[in-house]
């Protein structure tokens, strides 16, 4: 508990690191994590240190190693992953290594290469085929067909019907054709439209199936277009604008006998392509699959080295530059380990003089460091989001272990599901070592991380559930409810009984919809029912009024005594660091604050719980008129809970408001003083008090002043004061926003704890509404 | 903007805004232009911009690292953040985008018809071209050979048409004629356009109404300045004009004579990022987009300038670049 309740005791300790086995030092500082360090030249730009080399050689590692992974993923061959993580390579190894993914990298990017240009060059020889193919239905087609122009000269249609004919005419008629993606067809052809004035005519068709684009490497639909113009200079421009679109443009074959030599060479060439590029994906697939082996481990390995490197260039080197010196927080009890990995870290390197340590004594803050475990880790995050203590300060977390499930469990309040719920964390926590949950999707992941979050969860919510009575939503009638029904018609009374009470026959069951039991009448109440709530509240149409009733007082309740908590640990953390006057000043204001107005509070809740019975519930004042009646003082006298109410209230709010000023100036002019020499105030008023009052900046230049003249003096008291700079200002405003912090929230946080029984019941709610059958026989009761 | 648009403005280009001032914070600062001008190579550069919001943007680059390489990766890295403003914005901020992309364009079309000229190949110029300012037509420019032709053919579907439907001519796109041409177009960033226009038109056979012409109709020296401007033979008289003007004035005595001393356009390229960086101080405005692209390409500007004196090993000139405050 020692460690969850305070963070670990942490030192400064100085490294000396042989300079010949500082990397082998750090790595098995590093493999055990032993240590934070602090970097000794913040001043150095970050180009300017001493192992850039080193570093930019590691970034170079990086980047063939992500190259690798990047081919590796694309020809789908799986990532062994080592479980076991390799500890940095040793300094011998690193050239090798260099060389061999070097080597290896140069090797791939040829392959690749060749890979790419065959595969696009077979790209193109099937595009081709595809074009040849549909552009012979062109030619053939009939003019209506055409996606002619009107301004289109009647000659040119004609000469499209057959194309021997137009040559013998002797027209320079010329073709271009190819292929164009999808996207750009129309703004493609507006364009040669406005460019070629209409001396053109495009053809075009979708083609079937979708090809890969060659250098995009994208699966895209296209189209087959041909184009037939006149003239030279048209045709230039034609070409231009379908370089500018990225078309790829095929020879148009002129005769149908060049179109089927082309296409049974294309057919060949196909072929041979397909088997030189089979062989070439095999070779790679070999080359790939060697170096998949080793790919992942040396992920790892060089990121070790890297960050090596980095906290190397955090040390300083000491004059005679033969020893690096790092300076280092490690938690006390870890002191040992560190020395022990040092001496490691010097024998594996085979280094006469070993590296070591010394402690040095330091008045810095040294980080926070709380050790946790499976089951702490996850109370741990969830403090640790709303922002980590500092140094030695009390861990939150410890109490987080109950209060945050239980106060879920306030809300969830469910036995059934709360047990559900259990079962499901059960099961986790005991296959918590298959390796397949470690590595499942997100949301799983979060689940699985909250594992034990979720168990107490689950235990806390059977209690409440137990508590609520609420299984499913159904109440369970374990003990056997304590009303009793036919107590209410009355025969076992008295005659001279009856007269007083309203007892129910045949006629008042049979014309009243709603019936109301009278626990005031002897023998319908027989005494509360052994553990929660009675089950006969299930069927009673008031049930959500009296649960509301109690839930809510419960939510106050509940809420207050949290917040209290928090403020007692406040003290816990002023005596730890010896400041006392914080107890008085701060934390018992903000006690009397709080428990002034909603301490009376929850005592009128209890007193008003215990006070009153069945038979005198009528006359019970209402708490809530009772709470603004305080504030308000009104002239109407009422009856209050308990005589003398009204003088109690009086002075509980004569508490609160004299608490107000306490907690936003006592804190600061303690300080004022102890700062003054605790010098009384009537005597230093004969000083420079006057000045202070006019600025503030004068005073904290008179307070540095004073901390170098009066140092001696003041060094038995408070150390802390003298050692930072005395700023009155800064100190009153923190704690002035602190207390207007602490007193507006303690008056909003109180009504969010509202929410506790606003979830409650919206859960409750939400499961009702699934089976929705009414009870005839509702019964109203009263309490 | 409507009555009142101020209200409503988060609920459309909320997001975007909290976006850019966000960008914004990460441009260089002083301290990062002390570091990079102590650099002895480029690799030093590169490491020292991984440290900054630019990030590991030259980690798939081989060696040897050139300027050029960091200039196209920076550009693609600015390029994917409009991309990003435009895609996520709405109306009428996504009109806005477009009309900042707009001088880009121009930019690119009068490079390519320079290319065409100087008998060039396309894609020898599409590498130089703005990312910012590519459009699909864009590469269909050397088909035209008049000015009219341009417009008819490849513009007229871009959002550059409104711009050069104003200024079609039969004349032959020469140099001078494309140099005009761009001009003509530029009708915005007015005042700083007036003033370079007439220094540039020093010493050329540009007549002065000719010059006129060229003068953006808006700004600040709209109209009385510029027809002073027009009439202006030096540099002393252009000087004198701007005397007139509070904004001006202390701008050309900033400027300095012969050596040594910054050129106009520097002093102006300060005076705009000053305005720029002023964009920031107001809320609920379309300028923060357009104030922002504009530092980040004077950042990038700056970065190239450094980084070509530390491989030119021309370390006099280091630190003239133009510091973003």
């Amino acid at each position: 508990m020692g460690s969850l309740f305070r963070s670990e005791t942490m030192c400064l300790a100085q490294l000396f690191l042989q300079s010949g086995t500082a990397y082998e030092c750090l790595s098995a500082l590093g493999e055990k994590g032993l240590v934070q360090f602090r970097d000794l030249n913040q001043n150095v730009s970050s180009f300017q240190r001493k192992f850039v080399g080193e570093v930019k050689r590691c970034e170079e590692l990086e980047r063939i190693l992500a190259y690798l992974v990047q081919e590796i993923t694309r020809a789908d061959i799986p990532l062994p992953e080592g479980d076991a993580s390799p500890p940095a390579p040793p300094l011998k190894q690193v050239l090798e290594m260099q060389e061999q993914l070097q080597k290896l990298e140069v090797e791939l990017r040829e392959v690749t290469k060749n890979k790419e240009k065959l595969r696009k060059n077979l790209l193109e020889l099937i595009e081709y085929t595809h074009m040849l193919r549909v552009t012979r239905t062109f030619v053939k087609r009939n003019v209506e067909f055409e996606p002619t122009y009107e301004e289109f000269p009647a000659l040119e249609n004609d000469s499209l019907l057959d194309y021997s004919s137009m040559q013998r005419l002797g027209a320079k008629l010329g073709f271009v054709s190819g292929l164009i993606s999808q996207g750009k067809v129309e703004a493609f052809e507006k364009m040669l439209w406005r460019v070629c004035k209409g001396y053109t005519i495009l053809t075009y068709a979708e083609l079937d199936e979708p090809l890969e684009d060659p250098e995009t490497g994208e699966v895209i639909k296209w189209y087959v277009f041909l184009i037939s113009f006149w003239g030279e200079q048209i045709g230039y421009k034609v070409k231009k604008i379908c370089d500018c679109y990225h078309c790829h443009i095929y020879p148009y074959p002129n005769t149908a006998e060049e179109r089927r030599e082309i296409q049974e060479g294309l057919n060949t060439r196909i072929q041979d392509l397909y088997t030189v590029l089979h062989k070439t994906e095999d070779y790679l697939r070999q080359v790939l699959c060697k170096a998949a082996e080793s790919v992942y481990s040396r992920v790892i390995q060089v990121k070790k080295m890297k960050a090596i490197y980095h906290m190397l260039n955090m040390c300083s080197f000491d004059v005679t530059n033969k020893c690096l010196i790092a300076e280092v927080w490690c938690p006390e009890a870890d002191l040992h380990a560190l020395r022990c990995a040092l001496e490691e870290g010097s024998r594996e390197s085979g280094a006469t003089i070993p590296s070591f340590m010394n402690i040095i004594p330091t008045k810095e803050t040294p980080p926070t460091l709380i050790r946790t475990n499976k089951f702490t880790e996850g109370f741990q995050n969830i403090v640790d989001a709303y922002g980590v203590g500092s140094y030695r300060e009390v861990n939150p977390a410890l109490f987080t272990i109950v209060t945050f499930p239980f106060l879920f469990a306030v809300m969830f309040g469910d036995f059934g599901h709360g047990f559900v719920m259990f079962l499901f964390a059960l099961l986790l926590v005991l296959n918590e070592n298959h390796p397949r949950l470690s590595q499942s999707q997100e949301i799983m992941r979060m689940f699985f991380n909250g594992r034990y979050i979720l168990l107490l969860m689950g235990l806390f919510s059977v209690y409440t559930g137990l508590i609520y009575n609420d299984c499913f939503s159904k109440s369970v009638n374990l003990f056997g409810s304590g009303w009793n029904v036919s107590a209410m018609y009355g025969a076992a009374h008295a005659p001279s009984e009856r007269k007083k009470m309203v007892l129910w026959n045949d006629s008042v069951v049979r014309h009243n919809r709603v019936l109301q039991l009278d626990p005031s009448i002897p023998g319908v109440f027989r005494g509360p029912y052994p553990l929660g709530i009675d089950p006969i509240w299930n069927l009673a149409t008031n049930r959500l009024t009296f649960l509301n009733s109690f839930k809510m007082k419960m939510s106050v309740i509940l809420g207050i005594i949290h917040m209290t908590f928090g403020v007692i640990l406040g003290i816990f953390n002023h005596l730890h660091f010896r400041k006392k006057f914080n107890i008085y000043l701060v934390s018992i204001p903000e006690l009397l604050f709080m428990l002034c107005i909603f301490g009376h509070l929850i005592f009128m809740i209890v007193y008003k719980w215990l006070l009153y019975s069945a038979e005198t519930s009528r006359v019970a004042p209402s708490i809530l008129i009772e709470f603004i009646n305080m504030f308000l003082f009104p002239t109407s006298e009422t009856n209050g809970l308990y005589p003398g109410q009204e003088h109690v209230q009086r002075l509980l709010l004569v508490v609160t408001a004299l608490s107000v000023p306490v907690l936003f100036l006592g804190k600061p002019l303690f300080l004022l003083w102890l700062h003054n020499g605790r010098s009384c105030f009537g005597v230093s008023r004969s000083g420079y008090t006057l000045v202070r009052k006019d600025s503030e900046e004068e005073v904290s230049l008179l307070g540095s002043q004073d901390i170098e003249e009066g140092n001696h003096q003041m060094e038995d008291g408070c150390r802390e004061v003298t050692c930072e700079e005395f700023n009155f200002g800064e100190i009153l405003m923190t704690q002035v926003i602190h207390s207007i912090e602490y007193c507006l929230g303690c008056i909003s946080n109180t009504a969010s704890y509202l929410r506790l029984w606003a979830l409650s019941l919206a859960h409750a709610h939400s499961e009702k509404l699934a089976p929705s059958e009414e009870d005839d026989g509702e019964e109203e009761t009263d309490s | 903007m409507l009555e009142g648009a101020e209200l409503y403005f988060n609920v459309d280009h909320g997001y975007l805004e909290g976006l850019v001032r966000g960008c914004k914070a990460g441009l260089l600062t002083e301290r990062d232009y002390v570091n990079l001008v102590q650099c002895e190579t480029l690799e030093d550069l590169k490491i020292h911009l991984q440290t900054t919001d630019y990030g590991n943007f030259l980690a798939n680059q081989t060696n040897p690292l050139t300027v050029s390489k960091i200039d196209t990766e920076m550009r693609k890295k600015l390029c994917s953040e409009f991309e990003y403003f435009r895609n996520h914005s709405l109306e009428p901020l996504s009109t806005f985008f477009t009309y900042m992309t707009c001088s880009y364009m121009i930019d690119n079309v009068i490079l390519l018809m320079n290319g065409a000229l100087q008998k060039k190949s396309v894609k020898e110029i599409l590498v130089k071209c703005h990312p910012l300012g590519r459009f699909t037509e864009m590469e269909a420019v050397n088909i035209a050979e008049t000015p009219s032709d341009l417009f008819n053919a490849v513009l007229i579907e871009t959002p550059l048409a409104p711009f050069f439907q104003d200024c079609m001519s039969e004349n032959i796109l020469d140099e001078l004629n494309i140099e005009l041409l761009r001009n003509k177009l530029y009708k915005f960033e007015a005042d700083r356009r007036a003033f370079i226009i007439t220094l540039n038109s020093f010493g050329t056979e540009l007549s002065k109404e000719e010059r006129e012409t060229l003068f953006p109709t808006c700004g600040k020296l709209h109209p009385e300045g510029l027809r002073l401007l027009a009439q202006a033979e030096d540099f002393e008289q252009m000087k004198r004009v701007a005397e007139h003007y509070g904004v001006y004035k202390p701008l050309f005595e900033a400027v300095g004579d012969g050596s040594g001393g910054k050129t106009l356009e520097d002093v102006f390229y300060e005076h705009e990022v000053q305005m720029n960086v002023l964009a920031f101080n107001r809320q609920f405005h379309y300028g923060v987009f357009y104030a922002y692209t504009k530092l980040k390409e004077q950042e990038m500007r700056n970065i190239v300038w450094i980084a070509e004196c530390i491989s030119q090993r021309h370390r006099t000139k280091i630190n003239n670049y133009i510091p973003i405050l």
